[in-house]
């Protein structure tokens, strides 16, 4: 413990060993995930984003929404995420291969989004924004000051967010 | 207080009693109190956002709602930036940078340079905060900032947190304490942390979900090796210092040490159980936050055995920086053992997304360091200033407003995440009713908010009053 030497070396392997095991591992088993289908000749998802909800998705990460919506569904046994209809089987690594950010979120003060667009309507969406309280809505604050424009693409990047197609993983995770 | 000091005054008057500072300490003024001020200049500001996150929560109508600039989202990232980066990274600049000065005996000679480094340290943080309230963040907590910003932090990092090293390196003595391991760990890991998450999240993003996995890992490092690494510094040398006696066990420090950096890079998936990433992956954060109590447990044995024998929690009580720094190692004991109890799969998903994670973070970074460096403040303010504190009052106030207001919101966080998340673990309970139940603790939070932003308030009014009273610093040199 006298030797300045030693002590790096010693934090520096603690540092480089959990990051190439977890990180660089982690990338190197799921960094070549693409679109698949789900049973054999049918559709490749996930699907490709649209541009809208490209910048929907900027919109939603400069409100800070990913403060209190998670994106993401937990297996049974994991919490009560498929119960109660966040979505119909957990999400897998793959659902995220095409996005450029990954938005899991680490809190729920509201319900989670993963499958937002395959239960809502584009009419929830603008209620919301606009007047929570009569949306039903519990604590969800008022984003009147949104512009249209930006209205529009956040509706279309939470429209875009769905889990409900075939997945090889999911299907083994089953 | 001290049982010696009828004023009712902290201790920490330097021993020749004339105001005389040593020369190591005379050097370390400048760079210190550059540090010192803006940590507790960011910490106001913290809990100024602080009290408004809490008056807005429960409500969808609270304070400055309509304004963009004060989302819940943004308030939220600026506030938790503005704490880290702003408090605990000034803080403990000025902190680690003084223990190893005075245990390696190092004369600051290149002041400027860690004071270049302050400096660019807090504008990069003030542009970052001022584009996080304009909306342009990432998305990822504790990277929130624009990513131009990390690369003049991780400099500024290297020009102001990196001395304790170079102290460490030229003191004259071989023998070393577990203070020393510690900072220079500390000093030394985070910046490799930050360049790599910095790299994996923002400039060269990973592949899907392998940004969670690296944001995960920074955020467990940020936590446990800066934070904790530099808190448990402190912890390990003020406590002997002021009881004037050896730690209870000190020969299982170095274990400590190393199973702590060992142990505390691996814990960051633990964060991740039940998501969309491989299991074997989840599996190892659960183990390595398992593992963690090896070093929580010696720590406890150093530290906890120490106070229990010769009447240690009286003298600590009675002394102002032990009774902070006490109270963060009792803090850091209960962060650890929770943060492994609740690691595992059937616990962690019974609070996952609930209010539980915060309650266990805020233990580390709030009740465990911050406490640690208010103690520590107490100790060295006087011995670099030459004065003493001005008022008694406002210490007195200081330690309840911020004990009783951090043990509320903790209770609140920990209590309230355990009960919220047996409720949504119920799928028969409606979404809307988990809200509203977790809505009763928000009161909690609210006053807890309010005792906090007192709390700080009265220590830098007393740390201010006494800079500015602190007579010229040519005057007090050997």
């Amino acid at each position: 413990m006298k030797n300045l030497n030693t002590l790096l070396a010693g934090v520096f392997l603690a540092v480089a060993l959990p990051f190439g095991a977890l990180i660089l591992s982690g990338q190197s088993q799921l960094g070549g995930l693409g679109r698949a289908a789900g049973e054999e000749g049918g559709a490749l998802f996930p699907s490709r984003e649209p541009g809208l909800a490209i910048q929907g998705r900027a919109v939603y990460v400069s409100l800070g929404c990913v403060n209190c919506h998670t994106q993401q569904v937990r297996p049974a046994g994991q919490g009560s995420d498929i119960a109660r209809g966040y979505g119909v089987r957990p999400s897998v690594a793959r659902d995220y291969a095409l996005q450029s950010q990954v938005l899991l979120g680490e809190r729920r003060l509201g319900p989670d989004l993963a499958n937002y667009g395959a239960r809502t309507s584009q009419i929830n969406v603008e209620t919301l924004l606009t007047d929570p309280a009569s949306s039903g809505a519990v604590w969800h604050p008022s984003y009147r000051f949104v512009d249209a424009a930006q209205r529009t693409a956040l509706v279309a990047y939470l429209k875009s967010l769905r889990q409900d197609y075939p997945s090889p993983e999911a299907k083994l995770k089953k | 207080m001290t049982q010696d000091n009828r004023s009712g005054r902290p201790q920490g008057r330097p021993p020749e009693g004339d105001g005389r500072v040593s020369r190591v300490e005379a050097s370390l003024r400048g760079p210190f109190l550059l540090f010192f001020v803006s940590a507790v200049i960011w910490l106001l500001a913290a809990s100024v956002l602080g009290v408004i996150a809490a008056l807005g929560l429960g409500s969808s109508v609270g304070v400055l709602r309509d304004c963009a600039w004060f989302t819940p989202g943004r308030i939220a990232a600026a506030q938790q930036d503005l704490f880290i980066y702003g408090w605990g990274f000034n803080a403990f600049f000025a902190l680690n940078l003084w223990l190893l000065a005075q245990l390696g005996r190092f004369e600051f000679r290149n002041g400027w340079l860690a004071q270049l480094g302050g400096v660019a340290w807090n504008l990069a943080l003030t542009y970052g905060i001022a584009r996080v309230f304009a909306g342009d963040m990432t998305g990822y907590r504790l990277l929130d900032f624009p990513r131009e910003v990390g690369p003049v932090l991780a400099v500024a990092f290297l020009l102001a947190g990196f001395w304790p090293i170079v102290a460490f390196a030229r003191r004259p003595s071989g023998h070393t304490f577990a203070s020393q391991w510690f900072v220079v760990g500390a000093s030394f890991a985070f910046p490799l942390v930050y360049l790599l998450a910095q790299l994996l999240v923002l400039w060269q993003p990973a592949s899907g979900v392998v940004q969670a996995l690296a944001h995960s890992w920074f955020v467990a490092n940020l936590l446990q090796l800066w934070f904790g690494a530099s808190a448990l510094a402190a912890i390990y040398y003020f406590l002997p210092k002021v009881l004037e006696r050896t730690l209870t066990g000190y020969y299982l420090a170095p274990v400590a040490f190393w199973t702590f950096f060992l142990f505390a890079g691996w814990t960051g998936p633990a964060a991740l159980v039940g998501s969309p990433v491989p299991l074997w992956l989840q599996s190892t954060g659960v183990v390595a936050a398992a593992m963690m109590i090896i070093p929580v447990i010696i720590v406890a044995i150093n530290v906890h055995g120490t106070l229990c024998s010769q009447g240690g929690w009286a003298r600590a009580w009675n002394d102002t920086t032990l009774r902070f720094v006490s109270f963060g190692a009792v803090a850091f004991t209960l962060a650890g053992v929770l943060g492994g109890v609740f690691a595992f799969r059937s616990m962690s998903a019974l609070v996952r997304f609930t209010s539980f994670a915060t309650g266990l973070e805020q233990l580390l970074v709030y009740g465990c360091a911050s406490m640690v460096v208010f103690g520590a403040t107490y100790f060295i303010l006087p011995r670099l200033t030459g004065a003493l504190w001005p008022s008694a009052k406002l210490v007195h106030v200081h330690f309840w407003a911020t004990a009783l207001g951090f043990l509320a919101a903790v209770v609140a966080w920990l209590v309230g995440g355990w009960q919220n998340g047996q409720l949504l673990a119920n799928p028969a309970v409606a979404y809307a009713d988990v809200l509203r139940a977790e809505s009763s603790w928000f009161l909690v939070l609210k006053i807890s908010a309010v005792l906090l932003l007192v709390g700080h308030v009265a220590f830098a009014l007393n740390a201010f009053g006494m800079i500015l009273k602190a007579p010229a610093p040519a005057g007090r040199h050997d």
